[in-house]
Formats: structure tokens, sequence, C-alpha cells
């Protein structure tokens, strides 16, 4: 397995080649870019500019894990105004586009967000019939989409069995799913979502949550690797059980607020021993 | 359905007295570009199978016309439409308008009063708000989804039929020899994501008529 973090745990003011230079000195081997959160890298970054950001990345010694983006949560693909989601269309077929640019096969995609306002048949049926085309062109590209679970803030594809079925609605082969597995918290356990998605589990985000921590106990809190209460021993052994090879990709929440980059060093470690299954 | 919402889709249907309607068929009308595709295909998954589609040029003579989360009428399309209520036909017209920019929704809430006779109001966004209906009068009454965006009922001739926040949202009249169905609050997405709800009271609307 290989190990890459997003640009967007840059510090704000360090710049794009200072940043890759402390992602490789951390021990990392890839950078995962996240299009529309960063200066560098925005939906009117044109395909040179996208080009030059490859060789920069190359320069450094690392190269590029996959393409994610959070403009999917202003933008959703499950927007009842057909203007939003033409947009959201047009992010993610950007995404699959400069992955291309860039030398990545995969991409993270935010499918769906139910709210008070759209309720959950219809974002269900509205990110199935959005994904389908999407996954020909991806498909077209050599790119996979990897649907991120983001059960929480979504409210959307709650446990295991309803994504698969939700995959398999879509019935595209480059359509899979990005698997955090600090996203799950408490509504199960990341070994479990890892063994039943297996081989359709395009990439992986790796951060830790503390359960039942807020302040009146009510929510979860998201933390660094091994301070929280993911089974990491038992999410090592699944990883192994289906045969996981690919990147593992450091997401961290919160963010230190003295020393950033010795954040870096700290979550390359961690991952490293999660590698190493030294827990 | 309750009882109570049995029996007043039931007289509605008794009094309504169009049997000969029964042996035309439902037309669903295809704007292409100029109305949400999720609502066309809401409406045709709820009427299947016996529904007829056509476009603009081709309306056959029909009981009832069928017109999904419409974003631009062109004149073209609303003379077909005028057409079909003008030979009996009930027309079940449904507007997006509230999802069009300023300029386009003039231009469409002119042709909704030049060729029906229909006064809107300029749009509405409903959220942020607390119960997320549109309350329906007839043909029973019920609670369907809202859509974010509404297009409120100018003062008009007319029974009202749907209310939301207060507005004026639905109505019919009669209209030629046909009856028109105003619905400024998409229905047909909620149809297109199965709603219960909106299935059965479109199914009620429709047993008006055949």
């Amino acid at each position: 397995m290989k190990k890459s973090i997003g640009d967007n745990m840059i510090p704000k003011d360090w710049g794009f080649e200072r940043g890759l230079d402390l992602v490789k000195k951390a021990g990392f081997d890839g950078i995962e870019l996240w299009l529309g959160d960063v200066p560098w890298f925005q939906m009117t970054t044109t395909d040179a500019e996208v080009r030059e950001l490859r060789r920069k990345v190359e320069s450094a010694g690392l190269v590029v894990s996959n393409v994610s983006t959070g403009l999917h949560w202003a933008s959703p693909l499950s927007a009842r105004d057909p203007r939003v989601r033409a947009q959201a269309i047009r992010i993610v077929e950007r995404q699959i586009e400069t992955a291309r640019l860039l030398g990545s096969d995969a991409i993270l995609v935010v499918a769906g967000l139910v709210t008070n306002e759209i309720p959950y048949n219809e974002v269900y049926q509205r990110c199935v019939d959005a994904l389908r085309p999407l996954g020909e062109t991806a498909a077209r590209a050599g790119v996979k989409i990897g649907c991120e679970n983001c059960n929480s803030e979504q409210r959307f594809l709650l446990s295991p069995r309803e994504f698969w079925q939700f995959l398999n609605d879509v019935n595209s082969p480059a359509v899979g799913i990005h698997l955090d597995v600090g996203n799950i918290h408490d509504t199960g356990f990341a070994e479990q979502w890892i063994e039943i998605h297996g081989p359709r589990i395009t990439r992986i985000h790796l951060k830790d949550a503390l359960k039942h921590r807020g302040r009146c106990g009510d929510q979860s809190v998201y933390t660094n690797l091994f301070l929280g209460d993911n089974n990491w021993p038992a999410i090592r052994a699944a990883l192994t059980k289906v045969g996981y090879d690919g990147w593992l990709i450091a997401e961290m929440e919160a963010r230190y607020r003295y020393a950033p980059d010795q954040q870096f060093y700290d979550t390359a470690q961690a991952m490293d021993r999660l590698i190493s299954g030294r827990l | 359905m309750t009882r109570r919402q049995f029996l007043a889709t039931t007289a509605a249907v008794v009094s309504s007295g169009h049997r000969l309607r029964g042996r035309w068929p439902r037309v669903l009308l295809d704007l292409q570009g100029g109305c949400l595709r999720e609502s066309l295909a809401g409406y045709a998954r709820v009427c299947q199978p016996r529904l007829v589609r056509a476009d603009t040029s081709s309306i056959p003579h029909c009981a009832v016309l069928l017109v999904p989360a419409a974003l631009e009428i062109s004149p073209v399309a609303a003379r077909a439409i005028v057409r079909c209520l003008h030979a009996g036909a009930t027309v079940v017209l449904e507007s997006a308008a509230g999802f069009l920019d300023e300029r386009a929704f003039r231009t469409e809430r002119a042709v909704l009063r030049d060729y029906f006779g229909i006064t809107v109001e300029s749009p509405v966004r409903l959220w942020p708000r607390q119960t997320p209906y549109v309350d329906f009068l007839w043909p029973y009454a019920a609670k369907l989804r809202d859509f974010s965006r509404v297009v409120p009922l100018g003062p008009q001739a007319g029974e009202q039929i749907g209310w939301v926040d207060g507005l004026p949202v639905a109505l019919q009249r009669r209209s030629g020899r046909g009856t028109l169905i105003f619905l400024g609050s998409p229905v047909g997405p909620a149809l297109w994501a199965g709603d219960a709800d909106a299935t059965r009271w479109l199914s009620a609307v429709l047993a008006t008529v055949s």
C-alpha cells in the first residue's frame, strides 16, 4: 500500500511547491489534489496549468494519487435545480479530465446530500441517474469514480449493504466506493465496510473518530490516527483479507494549531505503522 | 387512502360524467428541453401503460393531456395545448417556472396569461421552512412534498385546489369544452422518486376524468 495526503492540508501560506517538499520529506508517496479547494487547482485552471501541476508533483518525487473535490457540497448531483445539477456533472467531468492529465486513475465524488428540503428517495434516484452516464465517461477515460461515504454529513447511504445496492443500481464497473474509515463512526464499523466492498474500493481515506465525545456526548469528533475509537487492528486485517493494496490517503480534519508541518510527519509515521501491521 | 378520501374521490369520479373519455388516450406531452425531464419520467412511470407520448406536432385526440414541469412553452406548444382544451380534454399543466431566471420567467408568465388565462406571481423559494408539504384540497385533502420553488397564483377565476404557506399554487377551471388543472408546484419529480402519496393523488385526479 502507498501513502498519500491531501494538498488541502498544506498550510495556507505555504504555497504548492513548498507543500510538496514537505509531503515528500514526511515520507508520503503521493498527493491527493483537491479541485476547487486550493488556490492552485480550480475549475478555471487550464489544461496547461494542470500539466504544470503534474510536473511539479513529479519533480518533488511524488505522484498524484487521485483527484478529489469539496465542490459537490455546494453543487450536489442531487440538486433539484437542473442548472446546479449541470454544474455538478461538469465538476465530475473536469475531475475525470484532470485525473487523466495528472496521470491518476481515480477521483472522489460526494454523490448526494439528503436534507430537510430534498428527501432521500429523490437524492437516491437523481444520483443513480447522474452516475450512470458519468460512469461511461469515466470508463472511456480509464478513470474510476469513487463515491465517498460521508455518512453523517450526507445523511445518505448509511449502511454498507445499502451502499452496495446503490452501486448495483448504478451498475458501472467504473463507479465504486472511496471509503473513508473515519466517516463511519456511529453508524457501524469500518472493517465491515472493507469486507463488504472489497474490490469495489477505489481509494481509502484515513482518519480516526472519537465516538460520543461532543460537549453533550452526542457527537463524534474527528481526530488523528490511533487517537480515536476506530479498531485499527481489525481495519488492517480486513484490508489484508480483501487484498487491498492501493492508496491510503490521510484526511485529517483536526489540524495542528502550532507547527502544522509536524502533523505530516506524525501522520506518515502512523500510516507506516498501520501498513506494517505493528498495532 | 382514508374512507373520507375514498368517498371524495368516488364522488368526483361520478360527478365528472365523462364516460366517453375512457376510450380516448392519456397523452404525455414531451416539451423536450422545455421541461424538467425527471417530471416527465415521473408521469410516464405512474401512468403507464395507458399512456401515449407525443410532442407538440402530434398530439392525438385525448381525454387527458399531461404537461410535466414546463419551463418553456413555445407558442406552437401553447396553441396545441389550447386545441386539446377546446376539444374537451382535461389538461394537467404543471409549471416549473420557479426555476427560471427573471427574463425567462417573464416570457413564460406571458405565455401562461395569453394562452391559458393563468395569472402567476413571481416565483417563491420555499426553503427554509418547517414542513415540506403542499396542501391539496381536491380531489381529496392531501399533503404532497413541495419541490422547493413555486409560482403562486394571482387573483383569477377558478377553484383553488392547492396551497403552500398561505399562497394558492394550484387551480382547476373549465376552459373551452375541457378542464384546465394548473400546478404551480411540480408533482412529477415526486412521482419519479416513487412517492406513494403523490402517486395516489395523481391517480385520483385521473380517476375524475376516465
